[in-house]
């Protein structure tokens, strides 16, 4: 039996995801929750499994194509073996080649949000004196299913259809035959304007006007690439960024890992040291409360919850996992959190939920070995921590003078100068310094 | 001798709505009835619909006042006088009917008693009871014949004893055991009306389960009301001989259990055979005519009620829909519109409301989950329970459910089926929702008053979205 394969819901704000790659070929045999393709939304990437076991028989999406939710991208037949590629009865032919339609039309008149659709589709065309008629009402109303539909398949002008029900009003059969004659995609290869739709408008950044040459070549950005970009601007046009650098002595931290390493390993922890980070992170945040507050218009929103992003480096971009709670969690709760988010982040494996929702971020990238980095901060929150490698550096000692080699880090904290002044920053800094190294 | 823009052949919810319909739509009509008396309405107003609700009203009466010590109404002695009961019948047919006259004056229609039969090209004739034929002359003409009982060919129909469904309806006394044949909307209604009035009823079915047509969940939860009423229910068993006289019926009855026939007698004091209706058209002067009849006597029509001889329609329980009431109207309206010349949209017949008036009462739209799963459909399902509805509990009618069907790539709504307290009325709702397309989510958005037995659709829909609020 021929079966069909979705675009899933990634998370609740993810409409719609782009094919990065197709991990099988026609006629290979997939098992049930095995990865079947990798998408990529703005948000994360993901590897999709396979709702059921069966034979990959149709990949109605190519790798690049953007697709909507619950648009069919995979046919996969349940009775096949594998090599063996059934034909398309003739009526899930007629199916088949209208989720073709469906997904193609997704790809290029991808940005068709549902509202945007929906709006298009019930603005009737005025008529005398800009009242429409009870035709034109019912012709443009057309019915929820229809209206589903149109959606689903890209197509914002309804009134290019005929439609059979009362007063002409477009119906299920009437849409469905539209989309098999093909009408949907020569209406939008011939006129750009029904179905696609312009993107919202985002802060342009100013093109620098390349001229390609003979040994250059264009990527595209990608979705993730282009939200960072994206959000990254943003953040600098929104936020008086402002910063202060501290430098913390790691010993303290670095005596109790070894300490308690062991212990954790036991229980399948891996304890680095971005835990201990995260928890001195959530101490400060509870003791200062405004930094983990964020502005909205003229008020400050206090959040209740001390939600911390922790900065993932992948292949190719960044993402920032949420650990949520975190006041709430004992630093073995830490760990295992952290651990589980960052090993699904690098294996596309995290819900676009567990990226949203951080009250404040933290970026370790002192694995890389810098001595410190200027962040951006992650709208709409206040502050962001980037911390330098740790490192043996000489300290002295502000009592004795005494000249030490000492495990330190340098940790940068970019906050909003909007809501919170250099004092507090600093006070919310030492707060973290103290408690690394006094760790006990 | 006039000339007619129309002229109707039968006065039932097909035949006198066509009628009412073609004089307002400026046709010049008349209908022909041959009833002896100018009793107008046909089956459904005088052996259908009407007289079988009356005593199904009395029935839900009866069971209602019975139950009333349970919530504080004491009815002593609560018992049913069969003569009024009849009494009251007769006068609601007869006020219907009079009403169906009153309408064909009001509306310029002639009435013409008599039977009527194509009689060539243009013509009606019209056969009256002292044998005397009159000849219509008429542009169009729409047959709609009705229906009669369909008998079983071994079972020989005894007034006292075997009946139909036309002759229990003039039963003047409680029969003591009632054995049906026929689990379907005729059957079980009556079923329903005499175990209320204190008969003993058996149920007997031949396929395997009670009303076979309707949503296997439906099905199921019917049967077990029944017997929990007391009712026994045989299915997968059918009736192979039948013996009557004067004293009772005796019956052998074969049930199928996998493999097995296991046979056994049966003896009662009546049969009631709902077994089906068979249309009426054996003798319509169809001879000569371009006329298409089957072997079962149904007469075979296009989207519009065309039959294949020009000028000629057929509407109602001749041609092969449903055989409801409402569907007859429709059609003669549509058969009408056709004739007006007004371009009118075909029946969409995956919009019928089916109902049974059993108790609890059954009805249901669209497609039944077995019958969406077999349409290619990728099936998601809302179940939800009146006995987690405060109306049904104030009712003191807390059985049944309500179950969508609905498809889950775009929510649509695919079927509605509800089986518990006014199902029948609150059917009307989905199939409104459905007539305009809705998806699951037009529903749920519908604000629905509390507390109302309507609460239970709502709820339906929720739970096909995954989160029923109440339960
Ligand atoms: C017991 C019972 C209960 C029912 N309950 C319901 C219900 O609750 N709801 C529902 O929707 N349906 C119900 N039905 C079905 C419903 O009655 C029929 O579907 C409906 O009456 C069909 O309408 P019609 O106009 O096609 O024909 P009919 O109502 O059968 O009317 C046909 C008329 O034509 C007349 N006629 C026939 N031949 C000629 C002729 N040659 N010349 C002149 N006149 C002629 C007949 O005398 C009759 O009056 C019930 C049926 C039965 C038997």
């Amino acid at each position: 039996m021929r079966s069909e394969v979705v675009m899933p819901q990634m998370g609740e704000s993810v409409t719609e995801g782009t094919v990065t790659a197709w991990l099988k070929e026609i006629g290979d045999v997939v098992e049930r929750d095995e990865p079947l393709f990798e998408i990529t939304t703005d948000k994360v990437d993901a590897e999709v499994p396979s709702p059921i076991a069966g034979v990959l028989v149709e990949r109605l999406a190519k790798v690049g194509d953007t697709v909507e939710i619950n648009t069919v991208v995979a046919v996969l037949d349940t009775e096949a073996k594998a090599g063996e590629v059934p034909a398309a009865a003739p009526e899930s032919a007629a199916k088949a080649a209208a989720s073709t339609v469906a997904s193609t039309g997704a790809a290029s008149g991808a940005r068709t949000s549902g509202a945007t659709a929906t709006a298009l589709a019930e603005a009737p065309t005025p008529s005398r004196g800009g009242v429409p008629s009870r035709e034109e009402l019912r012709r443009t109303r057309s019915t929820p299913l229809v209206r589903r539909i149109a959606q689903e398949h890209g197509i914002a002008d309804l009134s290019q259809i005929d439609g059979s029900g009362l007063s002409g009003r477009v119906t299920k059969a009437d849409i469905m035959a539209f989309i098999e004659s093909g009408a949907h995609e020569r209406a939008q290869g011939t006129n750009g304007s029904t179905g696609r739709i312009a993107q919202p408008s985002r802060p342009a950044p100013a093109s620098p006007g390349l001229a390609p040459g003979e040994r250059d070549h264009f990527e595209p950005m990608g979705p993730q690439r282009a939200a960072i970009a994206e959000h990254m601007i943003r953040s600098r046009a929104t936020s008086a960024h402002a910063h202060t650098i501290h430098e913390i002595d790691f010993s303290a931290v670095f005596a109790a890992r070894k300490r308690m390493k062991a212990e954790f390993e036991e229980r399948g922890v891996k304890l680095t040291f971005t835990a201990f980070m995260v928890k001195a992170v959530a101490d400060a945040l509870r003791a200062f409360p405004v930094v983990n507050a964020s502005l909205d218009g003229d008020q400050l929103l206090y959040r209740g919850d001390i939600n911390v992003g922790v900065a993932v480096a992948l292949e190719a971009s960044l993402i920032v996992p949420v650990v949520r709670n975190v006041d709430e969690l004992s630093l073995l709760g830490i760990a295992r959190s952290i651990n589980d988010l960052a090993e699904r982040a690098r294996t596309k494996r995290l819900k676009p939920d567990e990226v949203r929702g951080g009250t404040f971020t933290l970026s370790n990238h002192g694995i890389f070995g810098p001595e410190f980095g200027v962040p951006i901060i992650n709208q709409p929150q206040t502050a962001i921590i980037s911390t330098g490698a740790i490192k043996k550096r000489v300290v002295v000692d502000q009592k004795t003078d005494a000249i030490m080699v000492r495990p330190t880090a340098i940790f940068c904290m970019s906050f909003d100068h909007r809501t919170i002044d250099g004092a507090t920053a600093d006070k919310f800094l030492a707060h973290i310094r103290q408690t690394l190294e006094g760790w006990e | 001798m006039s000339q007619y823009d129309v002229v109707v052949i039968g006065s039932g919810p097909g035949g006198y709505v066509a009628a009412i319909h073609s004089a307002q739509s400026g046709l010049k009509t008349a209908i022909v009835e041959r009833e002896p008396t100018e009793r107008l309405g046909g089956t459904c107003l005088l052996r259908g619909c009407i007289p079988t609700k009356a005593m199904l009203h009395t029935a839900d009466m009866l069971e209602t006042l019975k139950k009333g010590d349970q919530i504080g109404v004491m009815a002593n002695d609560v018992a049913l006088d069969m003569a009024k009961m009849q009494a009251y019948k007769g006068r609601v047919v007869q006020k219907n009917a009079g009403g169906v006259s009153y309408l064909m004056k009001k509306n310029k229609i002639d009435v013409h008693l008599g039977h009527g039969r194509l009689a060539g090209k243009g013509k009606v004739s019209v056969e009256k009871a002292d044998g005397k034929k009159e000849t219509l002359s008429t542009k169009n003409v729409i047959l709609a014949t009705g229906s009669t009982c369909f008998h079983l060919p071994f079972i020989d129909m005894s007034p006292e004893r075997v009946l139909d469904s036309d002759a229990i309806l003039e039963m003047e006394e409680v029969p003591e055991h009632l054995v049906v044949i026929g689990a379907g909307a005729v059957g079980t209604e009556f079923a329903s009306v005499f175990l209320r009035y204190g008969s003993k009823v058996t149920l007997i079915e031949m396929a395997p389960a009670v009303l076979p047509s309707e949503d296997h969940e439906v099905s199921a939860e019917a049967e077990k009301s029944f017997k929990k009423q007391g009712m026994t229910v045989l299915t997968s068993s059918r009736v192979t001989d039948v013996k009557a006289d004067a004293a009772g019926v005796k019956m052998v009855v074969e049930t199928k259990k996998g493999d097995k026939t296991s046979s056994q007698t049966i003896e009662a004091s009546h049969l009631l055979v709902a077994a089906g209706r068979a249309p009426r058209t054996q003798d319509i002067g169809a001879k000569g005519t371009r006329l298409k009849i089957n072997e079962r006597g149904v007469v075979e029509v296009d989207e519009f009620m065309r039959t294949g001889e020009p000028g000629v329609y057929a509407i109602g329980d001749i041609v092969d829909t449903p055989w409801l009431a409402h569907v007859a109207s429709k059609e003669g309206i549509l058969a009408v519109d056709h004739i007006a010349g007004k371009n009118p949209r075909p029946i969409n017949y995956r919009l019928v409301p089916m109902c049974t008036y059993c108790s609890p009462e059954v009805a249901s739209v669209g497609l039944s989950e077995r019958a969406a799963k077999e349409a290619g459909y990728d099936v998601k399902t809302g179940v939800f329970p009146f006995s987690a509805i405060g109306k049904a509990a104030i009712l003191n009618k807390t059985e049944g459910f309500v179950k969508i069907v609905a498809d889950k790539k775009y929510d649509e709504l695919l079927g509605l089926h509800i089986i518990g307290p006014k199902a029948t009325e609150l059917i009307t709702e989905g199939t409104l929702a459905m007539e305009l397309e809705s998806t699951i989510e037009e529903l749920l958005m519908t604000i629905h008053p509390h507390p109302t037995l309507a609460e239970a659709v709502a709820e339906a829909a929720h739970a096909a979205m995954g989160h029923a609020i109440h339960i």
